[in-house]
């Protein structure tokens, strides 16, 4: 039988709600969930996974709303060694919640980042003024239920798309469509332009087509409609260039899983432009290495003398491809790069953003804070931009994408 | 010899004789009720929990479809917190007579049970995992019920009223003296005492064993032959409205969602004991392919656990009629004055449990006629103890009770969210060593890992609580898993055998349950 | 990139297998669907405890053992074997010692009150070693339900080691210094990682112990400090004290794994976890690569040499239908000691024999795994820990033996066929 439709058949596509009948309550998760040992708040995943969803009428709401502690990280669906998948139970049973319940006002207006940087990129210098400073926050915390010492980034002012629109990926035999997400285009353009020369120098030419958010943070906040609308919009765009047989890579690892499955399993999205979508959307250290494998990456790599810790976040582990990170930095010479192996570092997307959140993200990430500042390094590496914010704000050391120090290797700059 | 007197005793402790002995005690009789094992241990804790609308009798028997119509309403609303207030649908599979609809609905009007048509998007809007290729179907008041929260509430309630209940409590003897009942002994199954009860009036309500009670009065002949049938608990509910097949009342046409899990039911077999409750592998495949016409993909869902119960089919030898036709399953109320020149006894029996009130009324009226006194039933304008509030059952019960206390208490069995204060008071209140008492009272150990996780736990409980020594607990512990073999050993595949194949990592390789202190030979 | 060798499964014997490749100086990976036995493990070392009558003595009883099950997995291997693999696996265990050896079992005590056969323990069980007899104390937490001293105490009593060496126990029920009335064996070890907790359990303690040999604790005695935590016990109540394994999820398992997991790290192997392994890609009799289910694809490893450590029923590495079809779930090798079709697998006795308990894939001497004929399957496969036919690990008191031994063993074969 041909692998893919064996794929397609056993456990892929096998129903989330269904995936509760493997549960052999060997708590296993429960023994890995960093938020369950942070806080009292949160039963624990078999807790609110596959054993409340039993108590659960698959149409009505959920009565325990305990459940909103989960982060939806998905440790718990990497370790279970039967396959239950966990944290999809629980990120569908809070969406029922919330749609009983109303999503409350803070967590729709945290959850559109491609909303708040399209008013607010206008305005970057003063709104990141207001936003660092501290009785703006203390009102924002009081008001917006935002925790006055969230790490909430930086607007750049001019966004990656104004640098795009100027830029001409030159004529190139590959090509390739770079989904850059929100954060990039909005926080962190520098990366996006790394990324491109780093595809460029692979050989491709870097097609960004118009995008918008992938409707991840409504998602994980419990607007599943808004979501859905997002995340579809989205595939429409990058439909057209999949079905032209082009990869898609993002540097946005937490993004890409939700066009990789989360949209299919949490919110249900069925969708052949979707689908082809998902087909062909890479991580882009992935996709790197994957090219590496078939002998055409550009191994042009000037050393790098330095100790990098890098932590792997939840939503790359989630892909279940290793940590090609690690494998990209072994190809770097002179760079010692450590893999951390810690848990999570407790943003968790916009969980840790929350005011009544705030601590237990802050406890979770502890170690892994410790761990980077005892490392001594400049800088710190991890493929997902929240989680760099929450490193930085923790550890006092600056975090880059992995793709950051293949840009530097490659010597781009110049 | 203990002796104890009342105006009624009444032997049986299932659905009827609890039905019985409530009536009898809200009438003003003094009341005893025998059981030889737990309450609801036979064919009332034994069948699926589908209350039923009437709908599966419409076409075949519809004054029997009225009579359930009426107990539906009367127990929906004396007995609410044991039924949840499912639904039920009729759906025609493309396995199904296309013509056999048009006479359900009729029949349903012509019997009073409440009736809308569905087309067939309608049907799988509400229950998205049924067959696709379903062409259409009714929906009628079905409901799940809880069958022992239902006859412990009746004895709860006879309790208050004034009568005794004793479990485990067999009957051993009935003495006819002048033509009259008048004694009868049954005997402490835990000591072995024996206690003679001195009783107006003798009620046989042991359904399917009916025959061998009245035998004990010298009424040979009433014989009740098992119709067997096996039903399988599946992990989580696959719907959550009670499914019926619209055809012909045949085998495996039933999936009831019933508290945590969905059973499908049943199969029909007449065997000779009772006691027996075997389960064959054919008729476990037949429930397996018929789940799979009714909700695809139902082969690779978890089978938690199987079981058989066995219908009382009620054969008069002494009517003189030879084939089974004479079997039938409407109740049967035997009156031995007339049938065989015995006062003072009457045997109850057949029926199902939907009707088990009317039943008890029906025997209770009887009674009352022959003792030539006049005391009206009440039985349906009383609500059960714990119904009082008139709120159906509802799933996420368990669920919304532990979220409000989080911290303050342990989860002992997780997979059915039992606190240990519910554990605790539930041992103390039915002073039982039996664990198995406590599975039925509680649900204990009923949900996924089949006592895997809970049991060692409620055994460390049970050997603090009842001041147990520990080869007494252990034998509480051993009898337990031997008991839970039965139900998991005939579906063991899949997620339920790597569930059994863990617990006994647990029990034999970490626990080493084999090689614990056995009670000294008495 | 193509591994040296890849191990699917990361439970005590995938991750034996792979830390001993990988100290070799293979290029190692371990691809897992998730956590393996380790979690589930009381954490001893049983290598033989019954056939079925108690075994005292493994190293002599292993041969005729083996000469009257010639299809168990220690048919497949000498006693050196087996003693070499205790004693590599003591090397590794950094979080502390590991003591006995095959030479004698010592008698621990179950959480239920049982004796229990064991070879090698971790040195925190060691005091509560039964065959000396003696007095014990008992102690359990009000908040920790997985755990019953009294219980435990009472069937303890009931043990003679040996005539005139009766053990006396006795319970202690604590009310531990932590606020939530459910606390995890977890949560517990990190509670007693913490000095000012522990101090607080001695303080509550210490006019409770007296009159005993040693004080025993449900095993929650700390994760990586667990040393530390045991020796303060000691100093503290001024009486060895021992830990006694209870339900999953194990903490001195998990200690175990990270153990293990460090030390692979450490030797240069990489712990992937993933989707389920869905299959391989073969020519002939070698498989080339592992097929795993990614996030919208599916991803292979390529290795010269593969372990199948995917266990037995209980983690799904054999798995059994509704239609009774037996399947062995990676890479489809055909299951020994499967009855017929039609047949029954199971015994109706709970305690009776059952036709398919030892159901697993056959093994040659190399552990390479064979046919109905004995002809090999795969020549670069090797199968280890509970996949392996032949074993009935629970009642036997075998598994954690079978387990480390085998994937020791597989490591060692591959090793030899790479020189």
């Amino acid at each position: 039988m041909d692998l893919i439709d064996r794929l397609a058949d056993e456990g892929a596509h096998e129903s989330v709600r269904a995936s509760l009948d493997h549960c052999v309550k060997c708590t296993i998760c429960e023994s890995f969930c960093p938020f369950s040992a942070a806080t009292p708040l949160f039963p624990g995943p078999k807790f609110v996974g596959p054993q409340a969803e039993r108590f659960r009428d698959p149409t009505g709401s959920s009565p325990d709303i305990s459940l909103d502690y989960c982060s939806g990280c998905g440790i718990c669906t990497q370790v279970c060694p039967q396959g239950v998948k966990i944290a999809e139970i629980n990120a569908r049973a809070r969406g029922r919640l919330w749609a009983e319940h109303g999503v409350p006002l803070r967590n729709k207006l945290i959850a559109r980042p491609s909303l708040s940087g399209r008013l607010a990129t206008p305005f970057a210098g003063p709104v990141n003024w207001a936003l660092g400073n501290p009785y703006v926050r203390n009102l924002v915390e009081r008001i917006g239920g935002v925790h006055r010492h969230a790490p909430l980034p930086r607007f750049a002012g001019r966004t990656f798309r104004a640098w795009a629109r100027k830029h001409r990926s030159p004529v190139a035999p590959k090509t390739i469509v770079y989904f850059h997400g929100c954060s990039t285009n909005y926080f962190e353009p520098s990366l996006g332009a790394m990324a491109v020369a780093v595809l460029e120098h692979n050989g491709y030419r870097v097609i960004i087509p118009r995008q918008d958010c992938c409707g991840l943070p409504l998602q994980s906040n419990g607007s599943f409609d808004a979501a859905r609308t997002y995340v579809r919009r989205l595939a429409a765009s990058l439909a057209p260039y999949a079905r032209r047989g082009h990869d898609i890579v993002a540097t946005s690892t937490s993004c890409s899983l939700m066009l990789k499955r989360e949209a299919l399993e949490i919110l249900d999205v069925d969708d052949p432009d979707l689908a082809i979508v998902s087909a062909r959307t890479y991580d882009i250290c992935e996709y790197l290495v994957l090219l590496h494998e078939r002998g055409e990456l550009a191994t042009d790599l000037e050393p790098l003398e330095a100790t990098v810790p890098y932590h792997a976040p939840c939503q790359q582990r989630g892909h279940g491809i290793g940590k090609p990170a690690m494998e990209l930095f072994a190809l770097i010479p002179g760079l010692n790069a450590v893999d951390l192996d810690i848990d999570c570092c407790g943003i968790a997307g916009t969980y840790g953003l929350k005011k009544e959140k705030y601590d237990i993200s802050m406890a979770v990430g502890d170690r892994l804070f410790k761990e980077v500042r005892t490392a001594g390094s400049e800088v710190a590496a991890c493929d997902s931009e929240t989680c760099r914010w929450q490193i930085t704000h923790g550890s006092g050391v600056p975090a880059v994408h992995p793709i950051e120090l293949l840009y530097r290797s490659y010597n781009l700059s110049g | 010899m203990n002796r104890l007197e009342a105006d009624v005793l009444v032997i049986g402790g299932g659905a009827t004789g609890a039905g019985v002995a409530r009536d009898a005690a809200m009438r003003g009789f003094s009341t005893i009720l025998a059981e030889r094992g737990d309450l609801a241990m036979g064919t009332t804790g034994r069948f699926h929990g589908l209350l039923h609308s009437g709908g599966r009798y419409v076409v075949r028997d519809p004054p029997s479809a009225t009579e359930c119509m009426q107990e539906n309403l009367i127990l929906r609303r004396i007995a609410a917190d044991a039924i949840e207030d499912t639904g039920g649908m009729f759906v025609t599979t493309p396995w199904d007579d296309p013509a056999y609809a048009a006479k359900f609905h009729d029949g349903c009007k012509g019997a009073g049970v409440p009736v809308e048509e569905l087309s067939a998007a309608e049907v799988l809007r509400r229950e998205p995992r049924l067959n696709p290729r379903i062409s259409g179907g009714f929906a009628v008041p079905d409901a799940a019920v809880d069958a022992w929260k239902t006859v412990w509430a009746c004895a709860r309630s006879a309790q208050e009223h004034g009568a005794r209940i004793l479990n485990y409590h067999r009957a051993v003897s009935l003495h006819v003296s002048d033509g009259a009942v008048t004694l009868a002994a049954v005997m402490d199954e835990a000591t072995g005492e024996t206690t003679e009860i001195e009783a107006g009036f003798v009620i046989n309500a042991t359904g399917v064993w009916a025959g061998r009670i009245a035998a004990m009065a010298g009424c040979g002949g009433v014989t009740v032959v098992p119709g067997n049938g096996i039903m399988i608990a599946m992990n989580h509910r696959l719907v959550d409205t009670v499914i019926n097949r619209c055809k012909e009342p045949a085998d495996g046409d039933i999936l009831v969602p019933i508290r945590t899990v969905s059973v499908i039911g049943t199969t029909d077999s007449l065997v000779d004991d009772p006691d027996e409750n075997a389960i064959g592998r054919d008729d476990v495949e037949l429930m397996l392919a018929e789940g799979e016409r009714l909700v695809p993909g139902f082969r690779s869902v978890r089978a938690l656990r199987v079981w058989a119960g066995a219908r009382p089919l009620f054969k008069d030898d002494k009517a003189g009629e030879a084939d089974t036709r004479a079997m039938s399953r409407s109740f049967a109320l035997i009156d031995h004055r007339e049938r065989d020149g015995v006062e003072r006894f009457l045997t109850i029996t057949g029926g199902k449990f939907t009707t088990f009130r009317k039943m008890a009324e029906a025997t209770l009226d009887k009674m009352c006629e022959q003792l030539a006194t006049e005391r009206p039933c009440r039985t349906a304008d009383e609500t059960l103890p714990g119904s009082e509030s008139g709120h159906h059952y509802w799933i996420g019960a368990r669920l919304a009770a532990r979220e409000g206390d989080l911290t303050g208490d342990q989860l002992i069995c997780e997979c059915e969210l039992i606190t240990r204060h519910r554990l605790e008071d539930a041992m103390q209140r039915r002073a039982t060593t039996n664990l198995d008492d406590i599975r039925r009272t509680l649900r204990l150990a009923m949900g996924p890992c089949q006592g895997g996780f809970c049991i060692y736990r409620a055994t460390g409980i049970l050997h603090d609580l009842a001041r147990l020594d520990g080869p007494a607990a252990n034998n509480s512990l051993r009898r337990f898993l031997e008991e839970r073999w039965k139900g998991v050993q005939p579906i063991l595949y899949g997620d339920q055998l790597r569930q059994a194949r863990l617990d006994d990592w647990i029990f034999q390789g970490l626990l080493d349950v084999e090689h614990l202190p056995e009670s000294a030979p008495a | 990139m193509i591994y040296d060798a890849a191990v699917i499964g990361a439970g005590t014997a995938g991750l034996a297998a792979a830390l001993r490749m990988a100290e070799g100086g293979l290029k190692v990976i371990v691809y897992a669907k998730g956590v393996g036995s380790t979690h589930l493990t009381g954490g001893t070392i049983d290598v033989l405890g019954y056939t079925p009558h108690l075994v005292e003595h493994p190293e002599t009883e292993l041969p005729s053992f083996v000469d009257a099950h010639p299809d168990h997995p220690y048919a497949r291997l000498s006693v050196a074997t087996i003693n070499d693999a205790l004693g590599w696996f003591r090397g590794r265990m950094t979080t502390y010692d590991y003591t006995g050896n095959l030479a004698a079992n010592l008698m621990l005590p179950t959480a239920a009150g049982a004796p229990k056969p064991s070879a090698l323990v971790p040195e925190t069980m060691a005091a509560g070693d039964l065959r000396g007899g003696g007095r014990f104390v008992i102690v359990g937490f009000t908040q920790l339900k997985d755990f019953y001293p009294a219980y435990l105490a009472d069937n303890l009593s009931r043990f003679e080691a040996a005539p005139g060496l009766p053990v006396n126990a006795r319970s202690v029920t604590q009310r531990a210094p932590i606020a939530q009335a459910d606390v995890t064996p977890l949560s517990f070890a990190r509670h007693f990682e913490d000095a000012e907790f522990r101090k607080a359990v001695i303080a509550g303690l210490e006019r409770e112990v007296g009159g005993s040999d040693a004080v025993g604790f449900p095993a929650v005695l700390g994760l990586g400090e667990a040393r530390t935590v045991c020796q303060e016990l000691q100093d503290g109540l001024g009486l060895p004290v021992f830990e006694v394994p209870t339900l999953p999820p194990s903490v001195p398992g998990m200690r175990m794994f990270n153990a293990l997991k460090r030390a692979l790290s450490k030797a240069g192997g990489t712990v992937v976890m993933g989707g389920p392994a869905l299959g391989a890609d073969a020519t002939g009799e070698r498989v080339e690569a592992l097929v795993t289910a990614a996030a919208a694809r599916t991803r292979s490893y390529r290795a010269r040499h593969f372990v199948l450590a995917t266990g037995g029923f209980a983690s799904g590495g054999i798995v059994m239908d509704s239609t009774g079809a037996v399947k062995e779930s990676v890479l489809g090798l055909p299951v020994a000691g499967v009855p017929p079709t039609g047949e029954e697998r199971f015994s109706p006795g709970y305690w009776a024999s059952h036709p398919m308990a030892r159901a697993g894939v056959a093994v040659d001497d190399a552990l390479r795994p064979v046919d109905a004929d004995g002809d090999v399957l795969y020549a670069n496969v090797r199968i280890a820990g509970a996949a392996i036919a032949g074993a009935e690990p629970w009642r036997e008191k075998s598994g954690e033996g079978i387990t480390l031994a085998t994937g020791y063993a597989a490591a060692s074969s591959i090793l030899e066929s790479d020189a």
